[in-house]
C-alpha cells in the first residue's frame, strides 16, 4: 500500500497511458495494479493515424498511434462506468488541441475518477501535444485553466523533446499541478531506403530510453512533488531504480507489449525488492 | 489468452528459407486466420513478439511454418528439434467458413492459414479449388499436402519452366461463376490486385502485418476497413476483401 496525493494505491506500479486500451481485456491485470493511465482522451473523437503506425527499433518500438479514441462523451457513456468496476485508481488522460479543450474534457469528466494525467507531450499529433510540452509558459497556462475547474489530483505528463522537464515541471507546479509523471516517448525515425524516405517518425519507447527516462526522474527530485516514473520499465529491478531516483510509483508501457501479464510479474518482483530480497 | 512453454516437436527445413515447427500443445480449439505470438529471445532485442499463423492443429499438434523475413524470424529459425519456445495465443478472431464452393488463392507463405483453413474445408465437406503461386518451384511448401486435400489444386511459379505466373493470372483460367466464397493469404500486392478483379463472390482476406501487442491493446496494427480503422490482431486477421481500403 502506498499513498500518493492523499489517496491510496495497493502497490506503486501503474499501467501508463496508451498501452492498455481501457484495461477491459486482461481484467486481472488491471485489477492487480496500483491505478490505469487510460488511453488519450479528446473532446471529439479520433480515428487515429493512418498506418504504418508501429515499428520495431533496437530494444524499442517506434509508435505513431494518433491519439485514436472515442471522445470524451463516449468514454463517459460507455466506457469509463466498466473500467470503475475492475479498478477505482483510474487517471484520465486528457489530450486536448487547445487550452480550453482540457478544460472542458475535464468538466464533461468531473470527479468521477481518481485524476487526471494532462498530456502535453504526445509526439504524434500535428497541433498540441508535444508543443504545450516543451513551453513552460503553455504548459503553466494549461494547468491554471483545468485547476480551476477539477479538485481532484492534476497530474501533468512531461516530454524531454528538446526542452528540460525541470523546467517544464516547475512551471506546471507552480500553476497548481499536484504531480508529474515522465517521459513521454522520444522523438524517433526510421527510414525506408528502397523508397529513399521516412517510413515511420513517431514516438520511442523501450528499454532503449530507460537510461534517460531515470536520468530525467532523477532530475525532478529537487522539486520534491509526486512523480510517477515512466520509461522503458521491464522488470522489478527497473521499476526499483525508478523508485530510487525519487519517483512515487511507475507506470509500465512498452512492456505491457510483450507480455501483456508482464505488470503482475514486474508487481511481484519489485515487492521482493522492497522487503529487501534479491 | 495465455503463454504456453510449448517443446518443438519437429522442425524440419521446406525450403532455403522457410522452416515448419511442430509442437503439442493440447485443449485448443482454434480457428483457421487465428495465430500465435511467438517470444523470440529472452533478450529485448527484438522486443516484440512475432505473429505466426497457425498452419494446422489436429489433436494437440500445432503446426506453424515461417519464412525468414527478417531478424525475429532469423533467430527463430536457429530453434532446433527439442528447444522450448514460449507462444501466446491463440489470437484473433475465429474465422466462420461458409458452406458454400470455395477458392482458395495462396501467394508465397501465405499458404500457412490457407494449409489449415483448407483441412477445414475438408472436414465440413465444402468442395473448394486451392490456387498456390509461389516465386520458385523450391518455394512451393506443403505441395504434396495439398494435393492430398484438394479435389483441385493448382501451383504455379513465377519462374516455372512450362508455365510462368502468379496465384491471380490462374484465376482467369478459371470459371469463377462455380464458386460461393474465396480465402486469399499473400502479399499485400496481392490482395490489392485481387481486391481490383472484383469477384463476383465474397472473398475472406487474411491479413498479415508487423504487430504490437498481438493482443488488441496497442492499436498499432491499424488497417483500414469500411471507413474506420480496425485491428488486424483483434477485429481480424480475415477481413471481407471487398471492405478494406488500401490506399490510406
Amino acid at each position: 500500500m502506498i499513498e500518493i496525493f492523499n489517496i491510496e494505491f495497493q502497490n506503486p506500479v501503474f499501467i501508463a497511458s496508451g498501452v492498455f486500451g481501457f484495461g477491459l481485456k486482461y481484467k486481472n491485470v488491471t485489477r492487480s495494479v496500483g491505478a490505469l493511465f487510460t488511453k488519450g482522451i479528446t473532446l471529439l473523437p479520433r480515428m487515429g493515424n493512418p498506418p504504418p503506425r508501429i515499428y520495431e527499433t533496437p530494444c524499442g518500438i517506434i509508435n505513431s498511434v494518433g491519439l485514436e479514441n472515442p471522445g470524451v462523451k463516449e468514454f463517459c457513456r460507455s466506457i469509463l462506468p466498466r473500467i470503475k468496476k475492475i479498478n477505482s485508481r483510474i487517471f484520465v488522460n486528457v489530450a486536448g488541441f487547445t487550452v480550453e479543450e482540457y478544460a472542458q474534457i475535464v468538466e464533461e469528466i468531473g470527479d468521477r475518477v481518481t485524476g487526471f494525467e494532462l498530456n502535453i507531450s504526445c509526439p504524434n499529433v500535428k497541433e498540441g501535444g508535444v508543443l504545450f510540452g516543451q513551453n513552460p509558459k503553455m504548459a503553466a497556462e494549461i494547468v491554471r485553466v483545468v485547476r480551476k475547474r477539477t479538485r481532484c489530483p492534476i497530474i501533468v505528463k512531461l516530454t524531454a523533446n528538446f526542452c528540460d522537464p525541470l523546467k517544464v515541471g516547475r512551471a506546471c507546479i507552480d500553476a497548481g499541478a499536484d504531480g508529474l509523471s515522465l517521459i513521454n516517448t522520444l522523438y524517433g525515425l526510421v527510414f525506408d531506403i528502397k523508397a529513399k524516405k521516412p517510413l515511420i517518425t513517431g514516438g520511442l519507447s523501450g528499454p532503449a530510453i530507460r537510461p534517460f527516462a531515470l536520468y530525467c526522474v532523477h532530475r525532478l527530485r529537487e522539486l520534491k512533488v509526486p512523480v510517477i516514473g515512466i520509461g522503458g520499465i521491464m522488470t522489478g529491478r527497473d521499476a526499483y531504480e525508478f523508485l530510487l531516483a525519487g519517483a512515487k510509483a511507475v507506470a509500465i508501457g512498452t512492456a505491457v507489449l510483450r507480455d501483456p501479464y508482464a505488470p503482475l510479474r514486474i508487481i511481484e518482483e519489485l515487492d521482493t525488492l522492497l522487503k529487501g530480497g534479491k | 489468452m495465455m503463454w504456453h512453454l510449448v517443446k518443438i516437436i519437429n522442425k524440419e527445413w521446406l525450403s532455403r528459407d522457410i522452416f515448419s515447427m511442430e509442437f503439442t500443445l493440447h485443449g485448443l480449439k482454434p480457428a483457421p486466420g487465428q495465430f500465435f505470438q511467438i517470444r523470440i529471445n529472452e533478450s529485448y532485442d527484438p522486443l516484440l513478439s512475432r505473429p505466426i499463423s497457425i498452419a494446422d492443429y489436429e489433436k494437440g499438434r500445432l503446426l506453424m511454418i515461417v519464412k525468414i523475413v527478417g531478424r525475429g524470424t532469423e533467430i527463430l529459425s536457429k530453434k532446433k528439434t527439442g528447444d522450448e519456445v514460449l507462444i501466446f495465443g491463440p489470437l484473433g478472431k475465429k474465422l466462420k467458413i461458409k458452406n458454400k464452393k470455395s477458392l482458395i488463392i495462396a501467394g508465397g507463405i501465405g499458404v500457412a492459414p490457407l494449409y489449415f483453413l483448407a483441412k477445414s474445408l475438408k472436414k465440413a465437406r465444402i468442395d473448394f479449388t486451392f490456387v498456390y503461386g509461389a516465386r520458385t518451384p523450391s518455394e512451393l511448401v506443403l505441395k504434396d499436402e495439398i494435393k492430398k486435400l484438394s479435389s483441385r489444386a493448382v501451383f504455379i511459379t513465377e519462374t516455372g519452366s512450362n508455365k510462368a505466373g502468379t496465384a491471380l493470372s490462374v484465376l482467369n483460367e478459371l470459371n469463377l461463376a462455380e464458386y460461393g466464397a474465396g480465402y486469399a493469404c499473400g502479399p499485400r500486392a496481392m490482395l490489392v490486385e485481387l481486391k481490383k478483379m472484383n469477384l463476383q463472390f465474397p472473398v475472406y482476406a487474411f491479413c498479415e502485418d508487423f504487430l504490437g501487442c498481438g493482443c488488441g491493446l496497442c492499436l498499432g496494427c491499424a488497417i483500414k476497413y469500411k471507413g474506420s480503422y480496425k485491428r488486424i490482431c483483434e477485429d481480424g486477421p480475415v477481413f471481407e476483401l471487398k471492405g478494406l481500403e488500401f490506399n490510406d
